[in-house]
């Protein structure tokens, strides 16, 4: 037991972002593989708009990116701030109004997407009201966050603070940004921007989504969490330096690429493809330093389960930001764009890279936060197995379902006619669409797994009384 | 003209505020990236920043106990 540092450090609101991050992974999942049945199965559907897929797929984007993502980002982010900077967070008051404010956001998310309420943005659904909120507890999470750093007693700022801190300031400028509407409502905006400037100011932020929250922020839990669980130092600090740097200029063009073959100008679609392949060699190069921190230990894989979920999601970093440029170059986006290939890049950076990093951060956080050893080992390898084969089934389901789509939209016969109508790519559809609800599934048992054992290891430290324990013990320093 | 200078091409006149400070902005953003690599590259720098990685493990010396939290 590490003595004292419950009585150094604000470990309560942690310990609450981590359980709730769990917890929201298995209701996001669920939703993920209900709608992903739906497609499969439309009688699902029950003739009910309330379970509809156009209204609860924003409900499993906002679940999974949002509550799930969001909740881990802000356990980590206040986790290693305070271990790296050396001080408890600048306010503990403003800690828990951050944890009370984003659970509001989840809940009013939970309230309107079902009800049909939505700014219809993708991953920006969330209707006025709740944006400006969304703002204002993301605005108090970066300034608790940068105080505590202001008083820091290390004299250099650690690499996984850049990053959790270029997430936060980007994301409040693109929310912000994005999110500029006319209320005609309490529940009905209307965007302030029109025609292509709104596609091209939608895509400026939902790339840059993926390329500050899901990409910067889960680095920033990369770079500290793979070398505490490895108990190795990263294998380049200077590696991560230029890292950090390359990522905050470059992601910031590539917006554009989603909007291929539009009406937006041709050299922004040629921009946006040009620094995304250009972007293949930071995030390689990230993805190598952290997998090189193994480098002498690489048998540690064979006994750390939490090891190998951070090793895994590294694997899939490097294997999704190779993907996202090659699908950027016209050439292929001309056959990927708007078929499932697409859906099967976004699983394979999210269940394989995003949900990958978390699960291993979490279940290191709680040995950390319970001050007790998991309740059991075993149960993390199953997760890790299902969490992996389940990945896998999803994300070929989708490759081989997207290729087809995109084939027999484009295949003509000798007379220039379409050989094959819409509803006929549907219909071929169907196999990869349960292939795909059983991967989700089986990616979901281990979500499940891992609920269980988290909630079993807090019972196993209250009654070993170990977390107690840690209360009571005398700070050293 | 040949067609590499006609790709280049700007009408500089057409340029607006808003292009202007895009332009500015990214070169120096771009300048002051390439004058952090310069220093991150640097051999004279290369021990001082290494040092910085093991700043993660540095707050475990502060506290009794094994470092690893129960494990």
């Amino acid at each position: 037991m590490e003595s004292g540092l419950e009585q150094k450090y604000n470990f309560d609101v942690v310990r609450w972002f981590t359980i709730m991050a769990v917890v929201y992974l298995v209701v996001g999942a669920s939703v993920g593989v209900y709608i992903a049945s739906e497609l499969a199965w439309p009688f699902l559907n029950f003739d009910s708009p309330y379970i509809s897929f156009g209204r609860l797929r924003p409900l499993h984007t906002n679940a999974v990116i949002f509550a799930f993502g969001g909740c881990t980002l802000m356990a980590t982010a206040f986790y290693t701030v305070q271990r790296t900077c050396g001080v408890r967070l600048w306010s503990d008051k403003l800690a828990w109004f951050v944890f009370w404010g984003w659970n509001t956001v989840i809940l009013l998310a939970v309230i309107t997407l079902p009800l049909g309420l939505t700014e219809a943005k993708e991953y920006a659904e969330l209707e006025w009201p709740v944006d400006i909120l969304i703002a204002v507890v993301w605005l108090t999470f970066t300034f608790n966050f940068i105080m505590t750093i202001a008083t820091r007693k290390s004299s250099h700022i650690y690499v996984s603070n850049w990053f959790f801190l270029g997430m936060m300031v980007m994301i409040v400028y693109l929310h912000v940004v994005n999110s500029l509407a006319i209320p005609v409502g309490l529940f009905k905006s209307y965007s302030l921007f029109a025609g292509v400037q709104d596609a091209m100011i939608q895509w400026w932020w939902g790339h840059n989504a993926v390329g500050f929250y899901l990409t910067a922020g889960f680095l920033g839990i990369m770079y500290y969490f793979v070398p505490k669980q490895a108990g190795r130092p990263i294998y380049s600090y200077r590696l991560s330096v230029i890292h950090f740097w390359a990522l905050m200029f470059g992601y910031v063009w590539l917006g554009a690429h989603h909007l291929q073959y539009t009406a937006l100008p041709d050299w922004t679609g040629s921009l946006g493809a040009a620094v995304s392949i250009a972007m293949i060699i930071p995030s390689w190069g990230g993805a190598v330093n952290g997998m090189m921190t193994l480098s002498g230990a690489w048998d540690r894989l064979r006994t750390d389960y939490v090891l190998r979920f951070l090793i895994m999601a590294l694997a899939f970093y490097a294997m999704s930001t190779f993907e996202g440029p090659v699908m950027a170059i016209k050439t292929v986006n001309a056959l990927s764009h708007y078929t499932d290939w697409t859906i099967g890049h976004v699983h394979s950076g999210a269940l394989g890279w995003v949900a990958g990093i978390s699960i291993g951060a979490i279940y290191h956080l709680m040995t950390r936060l319970y001050h007790t050893e998991l309740f059991s080992e075993r149960l993390v390898n199953f997760h890790f197995w299902t969490a992996t084969i389940g990945t896998v089934v999803y994300i070929t389901a989708m490759w081989v379902s997207g290729i087809m789509q995109g084939l027999m939209w484009r295949a003509y016969d000798e007379y220039g006619t379409l050989a094959y109508t819409f509803v006929e790519s549907v219909d071929a559809m169907h196999p990869y669409y349960a292939m795909r609800a059983v991967g989700g599934a089986i990616f979901l048992v281990g979500a499940i797994v891992m609920l269980f054992n988290v909630l079993m290891t807090v019972r196993k430290s209250a009654c070993a009384g170990s977390l107690a324990a840690a209360r009571t013990v005398p700070a050293a320093a | 003209m040949n067609s590499l200078a006609e790709y280049f091409h700007t009408d500089w006149a057409a340029m607006t505020v808003s292009d202007w400070v895009g332009t500015i902005l990214t070169v120096v953003i771009f300048v002051l990236m390439v004058l952090v690599y310069f220093q991150v590259f640097r051999p004279k720098n290369r021990d001082r920043l290494e040092a910085r990685k093991y700043i993660p493990f540095e707050d475990d010396n502060e506290f009794n106990g094994d470092k690893d939290g129960g494990k």
